[in-house]
């Protein structure tokens, strides 16, 4: 019996590109410009990328709620502002500086949003979101928010291309 | 017996850590880049532990542990990857049935050594477990069997999905300890009892969650002619983060309802697409021969939800005696995580962990399989058993069978 009959294309290209996966609430940093930084089934939750030219590192962080204030400790990568701080921290370390650092985002939907009134966490992620990339001075080149469906992300780190995939349209590169 | 939110907390990060430790040592030893997906502690009917097994070969090892905590523990690899685990410790081992098994069995004793002694050192005190023991079996029969509940009628089963990354295989640790040391454990590590929720009520409610589902079957079966059964009703517990892992990647088809009273909260009723296609077909007075998901197909999922959904809400109220509202349906074709994401959102702004309530239900007539999974509101859950009172309780029981008859 062979394991993994037929496939031995995927495998090469498993070999080739590494795929590091983010799950809600967390995030990743590489500087390996084979791999392939993933995260998937974005609802109101945003895929933040971050992208280092100068010295090709690459960070992704899957959110989930607009911001830390109200809630005591806990997980930082689940909020937007909080994330975003320890993915730009991460990256500083592996040498990357604020200045060159370019920001793709998508997710955000508005998906099922039941409150009557106010904004869906889906816009408030979004609007929290850019507030802290603009603290940092991270210019934001390439996005994909809103709107009701759901998204997945696979950001290559050789390019900084963001991949945004979803179930029923085309997929979009960033 | 009361169990507190933030003992069970402790405990499913304890189960996590475990896993994740077991994990690393597996990537040290074999090179293999696996990740710890979802850890979870589930209540439910000791008859139906394992049922997301089913259908698979998996080998694995076994031990029994005993101490503060005493039951089986499992490691079970899906067997595809089981050989490719024993080449990666000695090459060429999968040639070998003998070597092969030395191999599963090694890795496994330190994956699983790691794991108990975490629960141990935790509980600061001594859990002796057994030389492993290999296994080779199908579904949930690779599981030991579910501890004796004796005067209780659901056991706690603790359950890490560990993903191979890249791979679609999956390997799982199941931990089922026996209830009473397990809940003696629990009770120890508790703070306060600001929180706590008798786990007898807890039992109560899951069974009150069946006779919903079977409330919610029997209108699937009045709608399609179909005989539909209700499966595995479970309750589970887990951070927020963890919630959406529930569901799979795949695209499913259904609705969602926004349920409000007491207990205040979401509802999902959901379909695979072949699923939603042939329910659907079967609602029509004409059938369309289609295998996409047309329009006139979503509508009638959409009516099928509406009625499900009320079938199974009504189950809830009754029981609890207070009423629950939904919200019309909202019709959801998407990603099945990104469906339940905005929810867990939502949810997320008030508790750090949540109950997932979950039930199946399936047909042999044709290929169909149907999910509801509730994600209420923690506190007002925890409210409303605390108002449960016990005759009620009785009479869910005797309602359960009477619709079993």
């Amino acid at each position: 019996m062979k394991v993994y009959d037929g496939s031995q294309s995927e495998e090469t290209q498993n070999a080739k590109s590494k795929r590091l996966k983010v799950g809600i609430a967390e995030y990743d940093v590489t500087t390996e410009p084979t791999a392939m930084l993933t995260t998937s089934g974005l609802g109101s939750c945003i895929g933040i990328a971050l992208y280092d030219e100068p010295t090709g590192a690459a960070g992704l962080v899957h959110i989930m709620l607009p911001t830390a204030e109200d809630v005591e400790g806990g997980n930082r990568a689940k909020f937007a502002d909080t994330g975003v701080a320890e993915l730009v921290d991460a990256l500083e370390a592996l040498g990357a500086t604020r200045d060159t650092m370019r920001a793709k985002i998508a997710g955000g939907s508005d998906m099922l949003n039941f409150s009557e009134n106010g904004s869906s966490i889906g816009t408030r992620n979004i609007e929290q979101v850019r507030a802290t990339l603009d603290e940092y001075g991270i210019p934001i080149t390439g996005e994909d928010v809103g709107g009701d469906h759901g998204r997945s992300l696979q950001l290559a780190v050789d390019s900084g291309d963001l991949v945004v995939k979803s179930a029923n349209t085309e997929s979009v590169v960033l | 017996m009361n169990v507190d939110i933030q003992s069970l907390g402790t405990f499913n990060q304890l189960a996590h850590e475990g896993a994740q430790q077991a994990t690393q040592s597996l990537a040290q030893m074999t090179g293999i880049d696996a990740a710890v997906d979802v850890t979870k502690i589930t209540l439910l009917d000791r008859t139906d532990v394992g049922e997301a097994l089913e259908g698979r070969e998996f080998v694995g090892v076994q031990f029994e542990y005993e101490g503060v905590l005493e039951g089986d523990t499992v490691l079970v690899f899906e067997d595809e990857s089981a050989e490719t685990i024993a080449d990666s410790m000695m090459p060429g081992a999968s040639e070998n049935p003998e070597m092969a098994q030395s191999a599963v069995k090694e890795i496994g004793n330190i994956m699983m050594s790691g794991f108990i002694d975490g629960w141990a050192d935790y509980l600061d005190s001594t859990i002796d477990h057994s030389p492993p023991t290999y296994i080779e079996k199908s579904g949930s029969e690779v599981l030991p069997d579910a501890p004796d509940a004796g005067d209780h009628r659901q056991v706690f089963v603790f359950k890490s999905e560990i993903e191979w990354v890249g791979k679609s295989v999956n390997f799982y640790i199941y931990m089922l300890p026996e209830y009473e040391p397990l809940a003696d454990a629990m009770v120890e590590s508790a703070d306060t009892d600001d929180d706590a929720i008798p786990i007898d009520k807890l039992q109560t409610f899951n069974e009150m969650t069946t006779s919903g589902t079977q409330q919610a079957a029997d209108n699937v079966e009045m709608m399609t002619g179909i005989p539909t059964a209700a499966e595995v009703t479970q309750i589970s517990f887990a951070p927020i983060e963890d919630v959406p892992k529930q569901i799979g990647t795949d695209t499913y088809v259904g609705t969602v309802v926004e349920f409000t009273g007491r207990p205040s909260g979401y509802l999902m009723v959901l379909f695979d697409e072949v699923s939603a296609v042939n329910v659907a077909e079967a609602m029509m007075p004409i059938g369309m021969d289609e295998d996409e998901l047309t329009d006139q197909h979503k509508a009638a999922i959409e009516e099928l939800g509406n009625i499900m959904t009320s079938g199974f809400v009504d189950g809830w109220a009754n029981v609890l005696q207070t009423s629950v509202d939904h919200t019309p349906p909202r019709l959801v074709h998407d990603m099945g995580r990104s469906i339940v994401d905005p929810l867990a959102a939502q949810v997320g702004q008030q508790q750090e962990h949540a109950f997932i309530i979950d039930s199946t239900m399936r047909t042999d007539d044709i290929e169909f399989a149907a999910e509801i999974h509730a994600l209420p509101n923690e506190q007002e859950l925890r409210a409303a058993l605390d108002d449960l009172d016990v005759e009620r309780a009785d009479q869910t029981e005797a309602s359960v069978e009477q619709i079993f008859e």
